[in-house]
């Protein structure tokens, strides 16, 4: 089993609920993401949050990121500050990006918003075009971009934007298997670029997710109870299932896929 | 060819050349077999046309009326985006509004009180004309901001940005493109309310008042000479504003070019 000891509390969801009207979405959503420290490597975090379509996942996400209020409940970071929209480094479904901005200029209005980069903002962009393959495509217009180098650029941006935690949604969708092998080796990427770096995953891919997760969160209904909660947290470091390559092929984790389904 | 009559059929550009040529000589065709002694036949205008083209009367008029035309359009955008810019500040939402309901006065009725407010013919025409223009502005860039994307907003908000630069970055840089189509689209309406507005004054002239004159004296075939005057330059403009809009805002075709 891969040694690692789990320390602070980055975020904290606390007693989060969410209804319109009379209709409960979310109930008594609980859970805390902490520190993982590994020896020799800048361990990241990695949490999947997984839930059938239409059980309010895009909700709870819109929570986590601050753009939208709870009925009651907070998530906290580590400094103890209820979060607020900007906090969060947030990667929507369709990777949007302001189309009358060429994609060099979109990274630097994110690059601008963080003060740690004053000064070399326009050298970070390039360095990061460069490590995400996207050094030709700087003049372009979002218009002219793929798929995938709209959803790199998103990232970069967020990423320039200086955020420790980085929410993405549904990042697998829609991929082809190609595509879906790149994706998740940049998640990797990202997630071992910072000692701090947290990205929450919220997907209905199973498979993919759990593959590059330490941590796995199932937003379900219960019986018998109106609104999602979540119905269980599973520890992928435990299980000696996370920061594997071929991981996809173990005995355990096709167990554990199967745990998943059963629960959701 | 079934193509043509097919709904969302898509044809070539040559098909399309072809067909609008066709259309137009149809179109002649009729109207040089219907038309009686009191409507002017085809050849008759466009002779009417080729010698209005030379005069320095022509050309004094429809100077006149450019002039005072884009003069307008100028002082209305400013005013449009001004308002439309305030409009997502409560305090300033229900004056937008209020100004997008005056498209319903009739400028006929208002042009006394004008009268009474300006100093010279000129200045009436100028101020019935912004008037007239700004609540169509402003209904077509009003509906441009209700009609911006949520997620523009929620990128704003995740990058940071409080409500003064997302109302920048939005709404002034990201719809700027929209200002020349909301120009191009009303450029019609100010085009028709200029020969209106210039009967009111007759002495600066303009093409408003040649065509008051041409009525006057029964002068059809320069009647219509005139009003294909007025379609030419519309479309002139029109394709104008367009260019402009795609050389200042490159993305602005771009979008264009995935709509379609």
């Amino acid at each position: 089993m891969t040694t690692c000891i789990k320390k602070e509390i980055l975020l904290k969801a606390e007693n989060i609920n969410l209804s319109y009207d009379d209709k409960i979405i979310l109930r008594d959503i609980n859970f805390c993401i902490k520190d993982i420290v590994r020896m020799d490597v800048k361990q990241g975090q990695v949490v999947s949050l997984i839930g059938r379509s239409g059980i309010g996942k895009t909700q709870l996400f819109k929570i986590l990121s601050g753009l939208q209020k709870p009925t009651s409940g907070t998530v906290k970071l580590h400094n103890n500050q209820t979060v607020k929209a900007g906090d969060m480094g947030v990667i929507f479904q369709n990777y949007y990006l302001f189309e009358w901005r060429t994609v060099y200029y979109s990274l630097l209005l994110a690059a601008k918003q963080n003060d740690v980069l004053k000064g070399k903002e326009k050298e970070t962009i390039e360095q990061y075009a460069a490590d995400f393959n996207l050094k030709d495509e700087l003049k372009k217009y979002p218009q002219q971009l793929s798929g995938g180098q709209r959803q790199r650029a998103s990232i970069i941006q967020q990423l320039l934007k200086g955020s420790d935690f980085l929410l993405l949604d549904e990042p697998f969708s829609g991929l082809d298997v190609c595509m879906l092998d790149k994706v998740t080796n940049l998640l990797l990427q990202v997630s071992t670029s910072d000692e701090l770096k947290t990205l929450i995953i919220v997907s209905h891919d199973i498979i993919t997710s759990v593959a590059i997760s330490d941590t796995v969160l199932i937003l379900g209904s219960e019986n018998g109870k109106p609104g999602a909660t979540i119905k269980k947290e599973i520890d992928l470091i435990e299980r000696d299932l996370a920061w594997k390559k071929d991981i996809k092929q173990e005995k355990a984790f096709i167990e554990t896929v199967e745990e998943i389904k059963d629960c959701l | 060819m079934k193509k043509i009559f097919l709904p969302f059929g898509k044809i070539s550009k040559q098909t399309l050349i072809i067909m609008i040529v066709l259309q137009v000589i149809v179109t002649l065709l009729v109207w040089q077999t219907t038309s009686d002694g009191l409507i002017p036949k085809p050849g008759n205008v466009a002779t009417a046309f080729g010698q209005l083209l030379t005069t320095k009367l022509f050309i004094d008029n429809m100077f006149v009326s450019l002039a005072l035309t884009l003069k307008a359009m100028l002082y209305s955008i400013i005013i449009t985006l001004v308002f439309a810019y305030l409009s997502v500040i409560p305090f300033f939402k229900s004056i937008a509004q209020l100004i997008v309901k005056c498209r319903y006065l009739t400028l006929t009725g208002l042009i006394f009180i004008f009268t009474l407010l300006t100093k010279d013919g000129s200045e009436l025409k100028l101020s019935l004309l912004v008037f007239g223009i700004v609540p169509f502005f402003t209904t077509s860039f009003l509906s441009v901001i209700i009609n911006i994307d949520k997620q523009e907003y929620e990128l704003c908000k995740t990058l940071g940005y409080n409500n003064w630069q997302t109302l920048y970055e939005v709404i002034i840089v990201g719809k700027a493109d929209q200002v020349f189509e909301i120009l191009r689209q009303n450029f019609a309406i100010s085009w028709l309310m200029i020969t209106m507005v210039e009967g009111l004054s007759m002495s600066e002239g303009g093409i408003g008042t040649l065509l008051i004159k041409y009525n006057k004296y029964n002068d059809i075939t320069n009647v219509v000479a005139l009003q294909l005057v007025l379609f030419l330059i519309g479309l002139c403009f029109d394709w104008l504003l367009g260019l402009t809009r795609h050389w200042l805002f490159p993305h602005s075709k771009l979008k264009q070019e995935v709509a379609s």
